[in-house]
């Protein structure tokens, strides 16, 4: 464990510059998710096609190929920004085509008679989902959605291939190839640090899903 | 993960097609035709080594593994024939040819900076010649025997970018971003000349730090002088090189730690190919062709240690 | 027509069609509905009279025909609709109440979001009607905490809550328990006393013979007969009427 505690600062801020790009990518997929499920179940058919279309085509791309294509596609179209712009939005434009379809499976899970009755008392299609169908699809969107943003923060790893500099792995390519560490304990370490994100992440899942279960 | 898998899977094709096109070549070598790039050298006919040395063994198998880069323009590059070329590749086959082994005896694995060592201690290979920079902590892993070639690192910018004359000119022009490759030496080098870490982006490979430079995400290009000179008389016009090369990267030829009967072997392997001319002849059928270089001279060989 | 606006029928539907794939649910239905009438529709199951309660308020869409509630034709969708949905009371088979607000919030809901009546004035209503139909000292339990005759008496402040023109009720006491039934029927009883406009998809007989103005009787997609609750149960005219309520009796 010698080369990782021999720079346990680099680690810590690869850590730290991961946990970043995580966090963004979280908001922005639950976000841009959200609002495509809802365009899925909406009363609207062109808003319909519209979800659907990009999740068929945004779920059965690779996620490099995507990540790619933000960053060296969008520049073509002279649209600029940095790679750690083009990588979290990669992984947002990703991760939230899972987003989307965990909240679909949620929201088909809640009885449909509950969209009945609030649309029967005169609700609109929007506070029919905000007030009666999304508040009930939490509970069994919450494990999908774990395994979804867990998933995400793993991906997450991949970003260092189109020039987002200083996250975990790009700390792994420093030290075990530039300056020679052997590479396991490298690795070892990287590991350990994810673990640092996706353990808690799991906890706190855990406990939302306790929390949710009770409030019944 | 995805780089491993890669390798391997690139490997296991290559040594098809390695099988392949050594019945290819054994039929037009019947046919008296001569090969690729440089006249191919002949393999030392009375080659006869001490029991239980490595020559000893490779030179009975009648077979050697070499780990080479395949995306190096000049160095190690599997074009449209699914074989490496380049000056480690002849490099490689010139000691080989002292081990008694025609090119035909040789099986090429692709050899990325960050796989290297693990190829050699794995014994995945016999040897890598693979633009290896020698330096301290990978010795602590491997031997280097030569080096056979000193690379010294340099910048690459647009043809028409004025601001960067060299690498001090990075710390005034903080906007500037500067690309190499991740887990290299040259990305390490170079971070004593940032104004900020952010300067720097790192990918896999030296092909996306090109495509960003055409798409003006990045400003600059610096790794070694040679792989450089490379991308120039590819893409005609478009880039140069400029300042000096600021620093030494000695390029040996990695092998098992601690086998220093093998280590001078394969150092006496290159004087004799300084001495008959195979050197030079494999520069200039290989790096040597991109404009702007020098034929080296080989270098002295460190002590086997 | 040459009526006067309080003469003018509540609800018209005219010439109704409605296909599942297909099945034709609705072939052509025709009914109308006063202010103040109660109309109870009975009929077999599969005679359409669940579609139709449901067409009333679009909670189906409709094929062929026209719904008027109060003289405005049903809206196709989006916030006109929902306008006129929160005058149109409903109670479903199954009660359908919020399953995770309380029995308060479940009645509070519309009037606050819809309606946009201030918190405490609907908390206040809610409770005098949560008392009217005697379910007052449930207020804060979940629907999942209540028997089901509780849960429809619920489900029918929360439509009441509403100040609905017309109650829609979809065979209310169907998904209940023998000793329930009456509880929730007298709470309907009571509303059609009070001279709500109501209509009542039902298999209680009892209930029909008692509370309705009109027995509106459907088979096979179509309204087979019309006419008062005491002429029908005594002498049913159609033949599909009189084979109906004969199993009913040997039932």
């Amino acid at each position: 464990m010698e080369p990782v505690l021999d720079n346990l600062d680099l680690f810590w801020s690869g850590f730290l510059r991961s946990l970043g790009i995580a966090v963004w990518a979280f908001v922005g997929s639950m976000v841009l998710g959200t609002v495509l499920a809802v365009f899925r179940v909406s009363p609207v058919p062109a808003l319909r096609a519209v979800g659907t279309v990009y999740v068929a085509v945004v779920r059965n791309t690779p996620l490099t190929a995507l990540l790619f294509l933000f960053a060296f596609g969008i520049p073509a179209l002279q649209v600029n920004a940095s790679f750690y712009v083009f990588g979290v939005s990669g992984l947002v434009v990703y991760t939230a085509a899972f987003v989307c379809e965990a909240i679909r499976s949620g929201i088909n899970a809640v009885a449909p008679g509950q969209a009945e009755a609030a649309r029967a008392i005169g609700l609109t299609f929007s506070q029919t989902l905000g007030q009666v169908v999304l508040p009930q699809a939490v509970r069994s969107v919450v494990p999908p959605l774990g395994n979804v943003q867990i998933a995400m923060v793993k991906n997450s790893a991949v970003v260092g291939a189109i020039g987002v500099g200083g996250e975990l792995f790009s700390v792994y390519a420093r030290l075990s190839s530039a300056q020679g560490y052997e590479r396991l304990p490298i690795l070892l370490g990287v590991a350990a640090f994810f673990l640092l994100v996706t353990l808690p992440a799991g906890a706190l899942l855990a406990a939302t899903e306790k929390r949710l279960a009770v409030a019944r | 993960m995805t780089r491993s898998t890669r390798t391997h899977r690139r490997t296991r094709t290559l040594g098809l097609t390695a099988a392949a096109a050594a019945s290819l070549l054994l039929l037009t070598a019947c046919g008296g035709g001569s090969s690729d790039a440089g006249d191919a050298p002949e393999p030392v006919e009375s080659a006869s080594f001490e029991a239980g040395t490595t020559m000893a063994e490779l030179s009975q198998a009648g077979a050697i593994t070499i780990g080479t880069k395949f995306d190096q323009p000049g160095f190690g590059l599997v074009g449209l024939t699914d074989e490496p070329e380049g000056f480690d590749v002849e490099v490689g086959k010139g000691i080989a040819a002292q081990l008694g082994l025609s090119e035909d005896d040789i099986t090429w694995v692709e050899a990325p900076s960050a796989q290297r060592e693990d190829l050699i201690t794995q014994g995945s290979v016999d040897m890598v010649i693979a633009t290896y920079t020698i330096n301290d902590t990978r010795k602590e892993r491997i031997t280097f025997a030569g080096p056979y070639y000193v690379a010294g690192q340099q910048i690459m910018v647009g043809a028409n970018e004025d601001r960067l004359t060299g690498p001090d000119d990075l710390r005034a022009n903080p906007d500037l971003k500067i690309c190499s490759v991740n887990g290299s030496t040259p990305s390490e080098n170079i971070r004593e000349y940032l104004a900020s870490p952010d300067q720097l982006v790192l990918f896999e490979v030296y092909d996306d730090c090109v495509t960003a430079m055409k798409n003006g995400q990045v400003q600059a290009l610096t790794t070694d002088n040679v792989i450089l000179t490379g991308y120039v008389a590819e893409n005609e016009g478009e880039f140069k090189l400029v300042g000096e090369q600021f620093t030494e990267e000695p390029y040996g030829i990695g092998i098992t730690k601690g086998d220093t009967a093998f280590c001078e072997f394969v150092n006496g392997a290159l004087q004799t190919m300084s001495e008959d001319g195979s050197y030079e002849e494999a520069w200039t059928s290989t790096a040597g062709e991109y404009e702007g270089t020098e034929v080296p001279t080989l270098p002295t060989a460190d002590p086997c240690v | 027509m040459g009526t006067t606006a309080a003469e003018q029928p509540l609800v018209v539907a005219r010439g109704v069609v409605k296909r599942f794939g297909d099945h034709t649910a609705l072939k052509g239905v025709d009914l109308t509905v006063h202010r103040g009438e109660v109309v109870v529709v009975i009929g077999p199951s599969g005679s359409g009279k669940s579609t139709l309660c449901r067409t009333l308020n679009r909670l189906e869409t409709v094929d062929e025909g026209t719904i008027e509630i109060d003289g405005q034709p049903l809206p196709a969708e989006g916030r006109d609709l929902a306008r006129l949905r929160a005058d149109v009371g409903m109670v479903f088979q199954s009660f359908n109440l919020f399953a995770h607000k309380t029995v308060l919030e479940n009645v509070t809901l519309g009037p606050v979001k819809v309606r946009r009546q201030p918190r405490a004035k609907a908390e206040q209503r809610a409770r005098e009607l949560l008392d009217r139909v005697g379910v007052g000292s449930q207020a804060e339990k979940l629907p999942a905490q209540l028997s089901g005759g509780q849960q429809q008496r619920v489900a029918i402040a929360r439509a009441l809550a509403m100040d609905p023109k017309v109650m829609l009720f979809d065979e209310p006491t169907s998904a209940l328990d023998p000793e329930m039934i009456n509880e929730v029927l007298d709470v309907m009883t009571g509303l059609a006393k009070d001279g709500m406009t109501m209509v009542v998809v039902t298999h209680e007989m009892g209930f029909a013979r008692r509370a309705a103005d009109r027995v509106v009787f459907m088979a096979d997609g179509e309204v087979a007969e019309v006419a008062e609750p005491e002429a029908f149960f005594t002498a049913p005219t159609s033949r599909r009427a009189q084979d109906f309520l004969s199993k009913l009796l040997t039932h």
